[in-house]
């Protein structure tokens, strides 16, 4: 709820991550007398969230609205396609912008959207359009996509947070909404370091001393007539230590990765943000999202989107490498897309503004078929002229392909019945 | 329609019960008890909780009026005085700090931004506190702020009044049905696409209240580096095309959508007032389309702009609406005591919708006086008791600062980047909406960190030269003394016994002073009842 959290900037407070396994097992031993969960307990837990079988998803994020013209809607013939040349990619007739050549190799598992369009050119606006599949509205606060699939695929009760967002995503990403803070995202701004707060600030002795203490001193508040509101806190507080202290916390660190995996992903913030998306749904979490930007090229947009593609190009495509060598990209949806696309003609400043009309969503995993294109632009990319394909219509599709029924219905804060998806179809042939 | 409007103006009118023109608040107080105990029929209930002790009062008043804990010498000095009339004399001196508009329009500032549509109208938070605080302090009249907030022009930096507006991107659909909801506590928005077969309001009604604000346009403005926008009603229209779905410009009138053909221009909307039935022309200037509402809105005869607030503001203290959620009123909704209600809506009529009089009355209920009890999953009678709720961030964080001692701002990194105020880490953290039931709000996890975890509290609570701790440990050499001292610091209470028993056996039972008291501390800020205003 805050959802719809009001200050939406990153928590600064970092820490070194002290504690080890071994120190873990004895803490998470001796913890069970003071109302944690036991050790064995943590460990069939965990044995269960490893069989899980349901499908997850990774949101790559492309902040501020990537140009289609310098990605996957490449223009060499027009005078509004800039200077960006196209190149084959694996999939013969699917050319892209020479600026993504890791990507063409993996075209194949690549179903590309070209049709999508939208009305709302604002960043914010269209960044809730993007995330929660509605125009934000001052009535009902729509949950965001991630929110949506933790609640409805997420097990609630493991130890690791269903739902993890990575980097810097805008304003308009929204959060748990009218699903509750339960459902937020929980927040990294770097995924070279652990999650800010989760690292013990004393010797795990001391730490099970307090929350002891704490405990006792809980039950005169109780006494005293806000029973619920201790019951509540109680569990937060397991919860929370049942997550810090899980040995599964390892799968936050990707210095544990092969040096061959991390120099396979690349040494930039979005590569490690894709290599412990990787790392975070192999542990049993629902959906990732990683951040990367900004896109809002409104002057040099050709060195600008070029520089951008290339922090792109090579983790992307190893992502979906990785995933589908390790047999889960068939249970993975993976989705790229950002708010809005950009303008075909170059402004003076050899820039390109917003442009909703037309833009690109590529998606991978999950049921989709690759290697095909939906839709088309015409010559000058100034409007869809095939098969347009809508804001709902995504959605529609992201709730297929994870097995989400898109007509489930939430309840507002006053009762008001919301779907997930108002309207729209999902893309038959977009599934194999 | 106008039917309805006079029935429910009658039975507002009717329930005068023979008080005084403009009751006191000491007056209005015994007669909504005496009404609440006959309407309720719970002088005879079993679960009816008793008066709260004075430190849980003297806490409970702190936090509802300023937002933060009484000092230690507040604390004890209250607890001494015998005055039978200390808890009268404490809510008026309260309401006289300056600090009281500070936290309460940081309260409507959150009733405003948590449920805007224009993201950017972050810009304007600031103003919008500034303004609240200003005109909350001096007394201004609740319907002369809500005027001031549905005519306002201006930069919205500097002018809070447009933040309401603001909010909404200047959007007419959106800004009115936030103002429905904020200062009539009617959802009239669900009209806004389809007549909703449980609600009386139709959509072209919907339609006719956003047609006062079609010639409203926020301009964005820059002033050298910093960027704002500029609220302004114009009634000349420039050939612009509107970008990107912005209202930089406004529109002549407003037009209902067609849904069948939403590529059409829609229906032409005539401005009127859903509740009173009254209307402007066609091609009214825009002054005089937002003057007008603003009048209808807040007029005695509007039975909704009193009763809106008056349930808010009594949800918020006694922990529990009239209706709830709190802003969703209307005809068609459940009222938990009707008579009652319309006397204190009645009675902040008659005191020219003061609001330091509806604080006043209010607290000096023993409805609201009653200890605190969690609420139950189905009761038998509403306000039995009062209720523990959930500290908002800005008020956790006063708490936690003070009892701390964390300052405002954070020095500067060595780079000379400013650090991100720990006051916006807890606004983003903690915040919530708070016009959402207290029920439905819950914990998470990060909440959870932060207070276990974070280097901001834990460095605070280090038994070192510079912190508050260190300080007392050095002070004072008696721990219960000390004990007694970090109580009334974090809880404004003293221990009980058995919370001295278990500290004191804890302190045995640890390495060190320092130690034990660092983990004291520590769990009296982890504590349910330190986030909780009880």
């Amino acid at each position: 709820m805050s959802h719809p959290s009001f200050w939406q900037t990153d928590i600064s407070i970092r820490g070194e991550r002290t504690i080890h396994r071994r120190q873990l097992l004895r803490l998470a031993t001796s913890l069970s007398s003071a109302g944690i969960m036991s050790f064995p307990a943590l460990v069939a837990q965990g044995a269960k969230q490893l069989k899980r079988k349901g499908k997850s998803c990774i949101l790559l994020w492309m902040q501020g609205g990537p140009s289609q013209f310098e990605t996957f809607s490449p223009k060499p013939s027009h005078s509004n396609g800039g200077d960006t040349k196209a190149i084959a990619t694996q999939v013969p007739g699917i050319e892209i912008a020479e600026t993504l050549p890791q990507i063409s190799t993996v075209m194949q598992d690549v179903c590309l959207i070209r049709s999508m369009n939208s009305k709302e050119g604002s960043h914010p606006r269209a960044q809730s359009l993007l995330h929660t599949g509605y125009l934000p509205t001052a009535s009902v606060q729509f949950p965001t996509l991630g929110s949506h699939v933790a609640h409805q695929l997420g097990d609630g009760a493991d130890e690791l947070p269903n739902f993890v967002r990575i980097g810097r995503v805008g304003r308009g990403g929204s959060g748990g909404g009218l699903l509750g803070v339960t459902y937020d995202p929980f927040v990294m701004s770097d995924a070279s370091r652990m999650p800010e707060n989760t690292t013990l600030a004393t010797t795990d002795r001391r730490y099970r001393r307090r929350l002891k203490l704490r405990n006792q001193l809980e039950s005169q508040f109780a006494k005293r007539g806000a029973r619920q509101e201790v019951e509540n806190q109680k569990e937060l507080y397991a919860k929370s230590s049942r997550m810090i202290l899980s040995p599964r916390m390892d799968a936050f660190d990707i210095s544990q990765e092969p040096k061959s995996m991390q120099t396979a992903y690349g040494d930039t913030a979005f590569g490690k943000g894709c290599l412990l998306a990787r790392r975070l749904l192999e542990s049993g979490v629902t959906f990732v999202e990683v951040a990367a930007g900004n896109w809002d090229t409104h002057f040099d947009n050709s060195s600008r989107s070029q520089s951008l593609c290339q922090q792109i190009d090579q983790p992307y495509a190893q992502l979906l490498k990785d995933l589908k060598q390790r047999g889960v990209l068939e249970k993975t949806l993976v989705i790229w897309m950002g708010e809005f696309g950009r303008t075909p003609r170059i402004n003076p400043r050899g820039g390109r503004d917003h442009f909703p009309r037309a833009f690109n969503v590529a998606l991978s995993g999950a049921g989709i078929r690759g290697g095909q294109v939906i839709g088309r632009t015409n010559e000058s990319g100034t409007g869809v002229i095939d098969r347009p394909i809508s804001v709902s219509d995504l959605f529609q599709t992201f709730c297929r392909a994870l097995e989400i029924d898109a007509d489930h219905e939430n309840l507002s804060g006053i009762g008001r019945p919301i779907k997930i998806v108002d309207g729209g179809t999902s893309i038959d042939e977009a599934f194999s | 329609m106008l039917r309805l409007f006079i029935c429910l103006n009658i039975s507002l009118l009717l329930t005068g019960y023979g008080v005084a023109a403009q009751p006191t608040s000491e007056e209005a107080a015994a007669q909504i008890d005496r009404q609440l105990s006959e309407e309720l029929a719970t002088a005879s209930t079993a679960g009816l909780a008793p008066r709260a002790n004075d430190a849980t009062f003297l806490r409970r008043a702190f936090l509802d009026l300023l937002g933060e804990l009484p000092h230690e010498e507040d604390t004890l000095a209250f607890l001494l005085d015998d005055a039978p009339t200390k808890r009268q004399k404490l809510i008026a001196g309260l309401l006289q700090d300056p600090v009281f508009g500070l936290h309460w329009g940081r309260y409507w500032r959150d009733v405003i931004l948590y449920r805007r549509t224009e993201p950017r109208a972050i810009l304007s938070s600031e103003a919008l506190t500034q303004f609240l605080k200003v005109k909350i302090n001096g007394g201004t009249s609740w319907d002369a702020l809500a005027r001031h907030f549905i005519t306002a022009n201006g930069d919205v930096r500097q002018n809070g009044a447009t933040g309401l507006i603001m909010a909404h991107g200047g959007r007419p659909e959106e800004t009115v049905a936030e103002l429905s909801r904020i200062f009539m506590g009617i959802q009239i928005q669900c009209a806004q696409c389809h007549d909703h077969p449980s609600d009386r309001w139709k959509r072209e009604q919907f339609h006719q209240l956003a047609a006062f604000f079609p010639r409203v346009a926020i301009r964005p403005q820059r002033n050298g580096n910093e960027r704002t926008f500029l609220v302004e009603g114009r009634d000349t229209f420039p050939r612009r095309r509107r970008m990107n779905n912005n209202r930089y410009v406004g529109t002549a009138e407003h037009r209902m959508p067609n849904l069948e053909h939403p590529e059409q221009p829609g229906t032409l909307s005539q401005p009127v007032f859903f509740v009173n039935g009254k209307q402007l022309s066609l091609g009214a200037d825009d002054t005089a389309r937002r003057e007008q509402l603003a009048q209808w809105m807040t007029a005695t005869e509007n039975p909704w702009f009193a009763a809106a607030v008056v349930n808010r503001m009594w949800a918020e203290l006694v922990g529990q609406g009239f209706y709830e959620p709190v802003d969703d009123l209307g005809p068609d909704r459940q009222c938990a005591a009707p008579q009652t209600m319309n006397y204190l809506v009645t009675a902040f009529q008659d005191n020219d919708h003061d609001l330091k009089w509806l604080f006043r009355t209010i607290m000096s209920t023993a409805a609201y006086q009653r200890e605190s009890r969690s609420r139950p999953a189905s009761e038998t009678a509403p306000f039995l008791a009062n209720r523990p709720q959930r500290l908002r961030a800005d008020t956790l964080f006063n708490t936690l600062s003070e009892s701390l001692g964390i300052p405002e701002r954070l020095q500067r990194n060595n780079g000379g980047r400013a650090r991100r105020s720990p006051r916006r880490l807890f606004n983003s953290t903690f915040g919530y909406d708070p016009s959402i039931s207290r029920d439905s709000i819950s914990g998470s996890v990060q909440q959870t960190l932060l207070m276990m975890n974070s280097q901001i509290v834990n460095s605070a609570i280090q038994a070192r030269s510079g912190t508050q701790l260190g300080q007392l440990l050095r002070q004072i050499q008696d721990n219960r003394r000390l004990l007694l001292t970090l109580y009334l610091r974090t809880l404004s209470r003293q221990p009980t016994s058995t919370e001295e028993k278990i500290c004191l056996g804890y302190l045995t039972e640890s390495t060190s002073r320092e130690e034990a008291f660092e983990d004291i501390l520590w769990s009296l800020v982890n504590s349910t009842e330190f986030l909780h205003r009880n």
